[in-house]
């Protein structure tokens, strides 16, 4: 039993202790610093009160906020759990990479004399486009599919945001977002290995991707907080503000479906999905199914599949 | 203030010989009881390193094209004198050694594993695959059969290694010798012996695993260098300006095993040879009694420490030669038909082969690992889009066409990943995968319960 709790402990500490995870403390600590920067700078907010606002324990300890952290604590001993039969990235590439010396297009290490710094730029750059491209297509999937978003309604379902509230996510969706980093990921990984050989790496801050150091230092964690920071509009052509995400968030009809995007805005653009920060006060959450969805924790994690059985059973069974 | 002085120098140095006492293996008082003769040291393994020097010749022998009655003298041994062939002096590193049976009169051949070898053409057993090898090397030019691309002097070599030390190793001396009723300590090992039972099974053990007897008191850099011939001053632990070959040199999976530890990554030179003085040390502190149970139980857990890292490095060396053998064929698909690339790809494969073939010599049956390390490797490599699948009764080798080179190197990545997982093998020189694990580890495992 002492092991058990061991193992959860170190993984629930883990979350805020890894520089690859957004919860890290480092990252955090960036998004205080960035919402008090925009708090006192731009919003004219004196310090004290912008502490106070960021802290507000209205929003940290709200109902919602307080289901964020138990939906945490489940959806970690979840991934603890199912680890061992989640596909990895790892096997997904090696499988890719063996496939891939059968095929007789492309020879291995086609660009392998490619300098060692230019290989890796690409590789990086690619690498952050495609991850980047796959969240939005999956996101925009969990969005338009109607049994999908029956699941994704669980984080939705978020009256207040925290940055905990990016964990507030249904197992089915957690099986799918690992599903998306592995196979992509993995792709990605072996097309380039074959192509590029065994010296390529990724540019890292600390060892970690720098697209991942710059994503979460520069304020990811603001993307789920009541702290709107918006970016000037021609930046947000290509970046995706926090206060876009909120606007994600929105409960107000004509905000739906709009910036399923996690860094780039250029795919919300191609979509048609794009649209700007705005001013104005939002609610978040799913409108009246709020209540409904959010009655007790075990309906939050119940409820999405009685409403695909439904689903189903219409679609049988239509009146 | 002169005697505290004094007496300050004297006990460091006893307490420094003490430490590097428990690192040198040997020497080791008589304890054999009612032993009147004259040896003070019990140490011997004189008949192992003749096996050393006898295999470190019959490589060279047949790398050199040697006739047949010279490759199969080392290998079966010979009444006259049979001339050292390595290691040879040179101008910086001096040997005592020019005749192999002025150390031992012994040979390889008749401790040659005796089971079927499935992973080589014709269903023969380890000795018969030897001499079967040497056989045919002796109708080739220096050993290699282009053909076929069998590199014999690499494959008697690493196999011989195997199927002789190895497999005498573990297999006998630190298995069912150590038993209480198999050569017990409180009798000689034979008539007219100044060792036990249990010293010189042990002793033998030791010598089949080839350090040096100071091994455990320098760096695998070192060690290294000395099998290498590179460094005669660390080699000479005596100091009397010449390498004594029966002490203090490295050899076979000794000498790999610090080729891996110079990596930084694993330890096995020092574990193993360790491993042997720590057990050397109990059957000593028994003193010429039978062993206690605690002792057998304790030797045998040393023996266990010993065998289990003594086939990580084989499982290693299969590693290291499955990733040249994976690079050797990427760069035939470049060139084909490039002899000196097919030649390369020969010796890679053949030290490859051989030590896959020595992991089935332990006495451990591998079962459906071993079928599957075999079948991944197949009867020989890929020469010129064919490869050996068999022999007929007549002995002739037949191969199959059109073998796809590009399943072979995927056959080498999965060899890899084989031994990785089953030998957990971890110094992984060669590593074809790397790319992979080094790129995720730098991502971080992909499993998240986080919305974007």
């Amino acid at each position: 039993m002492s092991e058990i709790i061991d193992v959860l402990q170190s993984d629930f500490l883990g979350q805020f202790l890894n520089p690859r995870r957004r919860l890290f403390w480092g990252y955090l600590l960036s998004a205080i610093i960035i919402a008090l920067l925009w708090l006192n700078l731009v919003k004219k907010i004196n310090v004290r009160h912008a502490f106070n606002t960021i802290f507000d324990p209205s929003v940290l300890l709200s109902k919602s906020s307080r289901a964020d952290m138990i939906c945490f604590l489940i959806n970690r001993v979840f991934i603890i759990i199912c680890r061992p039969v989640l596909v990895t990235q790892i096997f997904i590439a090696t499988a890719i990479y063996h496939f891939l010396h059968f095929q007789s297009s492309v020879p291995i290490g086609l660009f392998e004399t490619t300098p060692v710094l230019i290989s890796t730029l690409l590789f990086t750059l690619c690498f952050f486009l495609i991850d980047d491209l796959s969240r939005f297509g999956l996101h925009y999937a969990l969005h338009r599919i109607p049994a999908l978003w029956e699941f994704h309604k669980f984080h939705h379902s978020a009256e207040t945001l925290t940055p905990l509230t990016v964990t507030r996510t249904h197992p089915v969706e957690a099986i799918l977002f690992t599903f998306r980093s592995a196979i992509i990921q993995g792709s990605v990984i072996a097309v380039f290995l074959f192509l590029f050989g065994q010296q390529l790496s990724l540019f890292t801050i600390l060892g970690v991707n720098i697209f991942v150091v710059l994503f979460h230092g520069l304020g990811s964690n603001l993307r789920h907080s009541h702290i709107s920071v918006s970016y000037p509009e021609t930046v947000e052509n290509f970046l995706i503000s926090p206060a876009q995400h909120h606007l994600h968030h929105s409960s107000q009809k004509e905000h739906f479906d709009k910036n399923f995007g996690v860094t780039l805005s250029i795919w919300d653009k191609m979509a048609g999905s794009f649209q700007y920060s705005s001013e104005q006060k939002l609610t978040f959450g799913i409108g009246s199914e709020t209540h409904e969805y959010t009655r007790t924790i075990a309906h939050m994690y119940m409820l999405p599949f009685k409403k695909v059985f439904n689903m189903r059973k219409k679609n049988f069974y239509p009146k | 203030m002169k005697y505290f002085i004094g007496g300050t120098v004297f006990i460091t140095s006893i307490l420094t010989n003490v430490a590097f006492a428990s690192e040198v293996y040997g020497p080791y008082p008589i304890t054999l009881k009612d032993y009147q003769g004259e040896e003070t040291n019990s140490v011997s393994y004189s008949g192992q390193v003749g096996r050393q020097l006898l295999h470190n010749s019959l490589k060279r022998a047949i790398s050199s094209g040697a006739e047949m009655n010279v490759t199969k003298a080392y290998f079966n041994g010979s009444d006259s004198d049979l001339t050292l062939l390595d290691p040879v002096s040179s101008a910086n590193f001096k040997v005592d050694v020019t005749n192999i049976n002025d150390v031992s009169k012994t040979n390889l051949a008749g401790k040659a594993y005796k089971g079927t070898i499935n992973g080589w053409p014709g269903a023969m057993t380890g000795k018969e695959v030897l001499e079967s090898m040497i056989e045919r090397a002796a109708q080739t030019e220096n050993g290699y059969d282009a053909k076929h691309g069998y590199d014999y002097a690499q494959l008697v070599s690493k196999f011989a290694m195997g199927a002789v030390f190895y497999h005498q190793a573990c297999d006998n001396y630190l298995d069912e010798k150590l038993d209480a009723d198999n050569k017990p300590n409180n009798k000689p090992y034979n008539d007219g012996a100044y060792y036990t039972g249990k010293e010189h099974s042990w002793d033998e053990g030791f010598g089949y695993w080839g350090a040096a007897a100071h091994g455990a008191t320098m760096s695998a850099r070192v060690n290294y260098d000395i099998a290498k011939k590179k460094d005669m001053a660390s080699a000479d632990a005596n100091g009397d300006g010449v390498v004594n070959l029966k002490s203090e040199m490295n050899y076979a999976h000794a000498y790999y095993a610090s080729a891996y530890d110079k990596g930084g990554v694993t330890d096995y030179y020092n574990t193993i040879t360790k491993a042997f003085i720590d057990g050397r040390q109990i059957i000593t502190d028994a003193d010429g009694d039978a062993l206690s149970d605690s002792a057998r139980t304790d030797l045998k857990a040393k023996a266990r420490v010993i065998c289990s890292n003594w086939e990580k490095v084989i499982a290693e060396s299969v590693f290291k030669y499955a990733g040249s053998v994976y690079s050797d064929l990427e760069k035939l698909k470049a060139n084909p038909g490039d002899e000196k690339l097919m030649r390369i790809h020969a010796k890679h494969w053949g030290e490859l082969k051989g030590f896959a073939l020595s992991l089935h010599t332990s006495g451990q049956n591998l079962g459906e690992l071993g079928t599957r390390i075999d079948r991944l490797i197949g009867l020989g490599p890929v020469v010129n889009g064919s490869a050996v699948t068999g022999v007929d009764g007549g002995g002739n080798y037949f191969e199959m066409g059109d073998v796809d080179a590009d399943k072979y190197m995927v056959h080498m990545l999965k060899l890899q990943k084989l031994m990785e997982d089953e030998f957990g093998v971890s110094a992984k020189n060669n590593d074809k995968l790397a790319g992979i694990s080094n790129i995720s580890e730098i991502l971080g495992s992909g499993d998240s319960a986080e919305n974007d």
